[in-house]
């Protein structure tokens, strides 16, 4: 065993406070970096030290191999987690972490390689016996790319193999479609990615996206922490989760569970590992892909199963065999995470910038709030929206609802504009209440979800409370609570 | 005597004065009591609303019921001035981020709707469009270079309009 004594966090805002807290509790000292383009982070306060990094844009400081490794050692520490984003799933800086002699908090560079690459990822998913959609590859042979993706059958999604981020992909119903399909992916995957080979596969309709958290050691144990819905999503990107998902009958959960830990098992997996699966509106479920990193949203799992996700992947980092099995894993109740982003969701989920003035933190039973900005933080267009999570807990799906509607009322942050009502929206559509999820529900249910419209005695109101307000007081004075707020709300 | 504009009705502008017996909103009364600072209590049909509100610059905002509405002061010396700058085919930054891509060259006619440039800000792709027919007169940033919000992204000049 290889006890960690000073942990190095190549991350920021509120991943970085997070990992900080378990590794305080564990006794480990903890570095982050900090820049000077980023400088209100709660991690930067609460780590025992920070040091500069360097880099233009901001974000670039991050992305800097040599640099990141560099300010480690610079550092002391003997470990290093990536968190998620920036280098975490990046196979190279994986290697180059443990050949600088650092503990890398993750999984080996040749597994990270292996899931990274989408078309490997997918060869090796079904070798497992794990369901894929069926799917043609132009590059195995271009002339025939058009026959087989007939065969494929309809409706049918074409992509940019070298795509991602849901650009580039064009949707084909009928045979009619197909031809201007293609013409138009390959010519979008060309001005993205600067490659137009494609990669067709059948469009599962009404989608849900079911991923399962499994967690592997370095004695060749493997287990899942349960499933993931995460179906609430615009553009691609997940904005709302909870666990369990909704709707979901025990037997299929429990295949697709079983398959997940069969892939890891079979990919010696070591560490936190998430295998994201589609499931169609009849029950079929197909392998997505295997993100091989911390999730953004492993609260709702950590408030589900009571685990510190993060005290795990540390333990199993230091060589310890995991310290439960998978009969030792107690379910109880249902979370749900909300994200709170720099966005005007009423106007097409455009990003804002802005400057956080007044931050009022959700509080009370069952709320954890993990938030990356402090009171008086510049929100910029230098890194992602994301500001803050909100998680609750209930002992059922309806009270944790409950709880995250009075939670998301609660919550402000005044000077930056944030989704946090459009999020409530979200929650009081009697169809959420179903569980009736799935990746289209926010394009099916726009309409519900446009805001109320201001009536005259309204905005008269708002008029005379904005005639009456002061100006910014964060310059001024920071009140104590927020001053010192931080990410554990248990 | 402030001059009030909501961000979605730019157009509309409302004239408000702090009294101590009352704020008059284009001229009717409205009971408004801050209870700390930066927070109100105010009555609409008989409920209670508690509202917060904090001003940065010539934005206010302000939070009611959960939502969060930008509220923007107009200083009348300034307010001719900034809508003539740039003039008409103009387009600015809504936000910071960087050029993706650049679909038009100087000089290039275009028609109202067609794309102009490609931007990105925190992930986000936005299309710059044509606002009116004319010609592009001025396309001051290169693929890669950043701007800071309001900067200006690309002029255009109808066919009337001198150089």
């Amino acid at each position: 065993m290889n006890t960690i004594k000073k942990l190095f966090i190549a991350n920021r805002a509120e991943i970085a406070l997070r990992i900080v807290r378990t590794a305080r509790r564990m006794g480990i000292a903890t570095v982050v970096p900090m820049h000077d383009q980023d400088q209100f982070g709660p991690a930067l306060t609460e780590a025992d030290e920070t040091i500069e990094i360097f880099g233009t844009p901001a974000v670039a400081a991050w992305l800097d191999i040599p640099g990141i490794i560099r300010a480690a050692i610079d550092s002391g520490c003997d470990a290093l987690h990536p968190g998620y984003g920036f280098l975490s799933e990046n196979a190279t800086f994986a290697k180059a972490v443990t050949d600088a002699a650092l503990i890398f908090v993750g999984p080996p560079a040749p597994v990270i390689a292996l899931m990274g690459d989408k078309i490997t990822a997918r060869r090796f998913a079904v070798r497992q016996g794990m369901p894929v959609t069926p799917s043609a590859d132009e590059a195995e042979d271009p002339a025939t790319f058009e026959q087989r993706a007939l065969k494929v059958g309809f409706p049918l999604l074409i992509k940019g193999a070298a795509g991602g981020g849901g650009k580039g992909m064009q949707i084909a119903r009928r045979i009619e479609d197909l031809a201007n399909a293609i013409s138009v992916a390959r010519s979008e995957s060309q001005r993205y990615f600067g490659d137009g080979r494609l990669f067709a596969e059948r469009f599962v309709e009404q989608p849900r996206h079911i991923e399962v958290q499994v967690f592997g050691d370095t004695h060749g144990n493997v287990i899942h922490l349960g499933e993931r819905e995460c179906s609430i999503q615009r553009r691609f990107q997940k904005l709302i989760e909870e666990s369990p998902a909704p709707a979901l009958p025990n037997g299929l959960r429990d295949r697709i569970c079983d398959a997940a830990v069969r892939l890891a098992s079979a990919a010696r997996y070591v560490n936190a590992g998430t295998v994201e699966c589609i499931v169609s509106p009849d029950g079929e479920f197909f392998f997505l892909e295997m993100n091989t990193r911390l999730q953004v949203e492993h609260p709702v799992t950590e408030m589900v199963t009571g685990l510190d996700l993060v005290e795990l992947q540390l333990r199993v980092a230091q060589g310890e065999a995991l310290p439960l099995r998978q009969a030792d894993v107690q379910f109880s109740g249902h979370a749900i995470e909300c994200r709170i982003l720099a966005e005007d969701a009423d106007a097409g989920f455009v990003p804002d910038t802005g400057k956080v003035l007044v931050l009022n933190a959700p509080t009370g039973p069952g709320v954890r709030f993990d938030c990356g900005v402090t009171q008086g933080a510049p929100v910029t267009a230098d890194f992602d929206s994301l500001l803050a999570k909100l998680v609750v807990h209930g002992a059922d799906r309806t009270l944790a609802i409950s709880r995250m509607r009075s939670a998301l009322a609660e919550t402000s942050m005044l000077g930056v504009t944030i989704n946090n009502d459009f999020l409530s929206r979200v929650l009081k559509q009697p169809a959420f209440e179903r569980g009736e999820t799935d990746t289209g529900f926010l394009e099916r249910h726009k309409a519900e979800l446009a805001p109320a419209v201001l009536t005259e005695a309204e905005r008269q109101m708002l008029l005379a409370v904005a005639a009456s307000a002061a100006p910014d007081i964060s310059a001024t004075r920071i009140p104590e609570p927020y001053a010192s707020m931080g990410g554990w709300r248990n | 005597m402030t001059t009030l504009q909501f961000s979605d009705t730019p157009d509309m502008r409302h004239q408000v004065q702090v009294r101590s017996e009352a704020v008059y909103v284009d001229g009717t009364p409205i009971q408004v009591r801050k209870s700390a600072p930066g927070s109100f209590v105010g009555t609409l049909d008989g409920r209670t609303e508690r509202l917060r509100a904090v001003a940065h610059g010539d934005t206010i905002y302000v939070q009611f019921r959960g939502r969060s509405i930008k509220v923007n002061r107009m200083d009348p010396t300034r307010a001719s001035a900034s809508g003539a700058a740039g003039g008409a085919g103009a387009s600015h930054a809504p936000m910071p981020g960087v050029v993706v891509s650049v679909l038009v060259t100087v000089g290039q006619q275009v028609t109202n709707g067609d794309a102009l440039l490609v931007i990105e800000s925190m992930k986000l792709q936005m299309t710059i469009s044509a606002t009116l027919d004319g010609e592009v007169a001025e396309l001051p940033l290169a693929v890669g270079q950043t701007f800071q919000r309001n900067d200006m992204l690309v002029r255009l000049k109808t066919s009337g309009d001198a150089a």
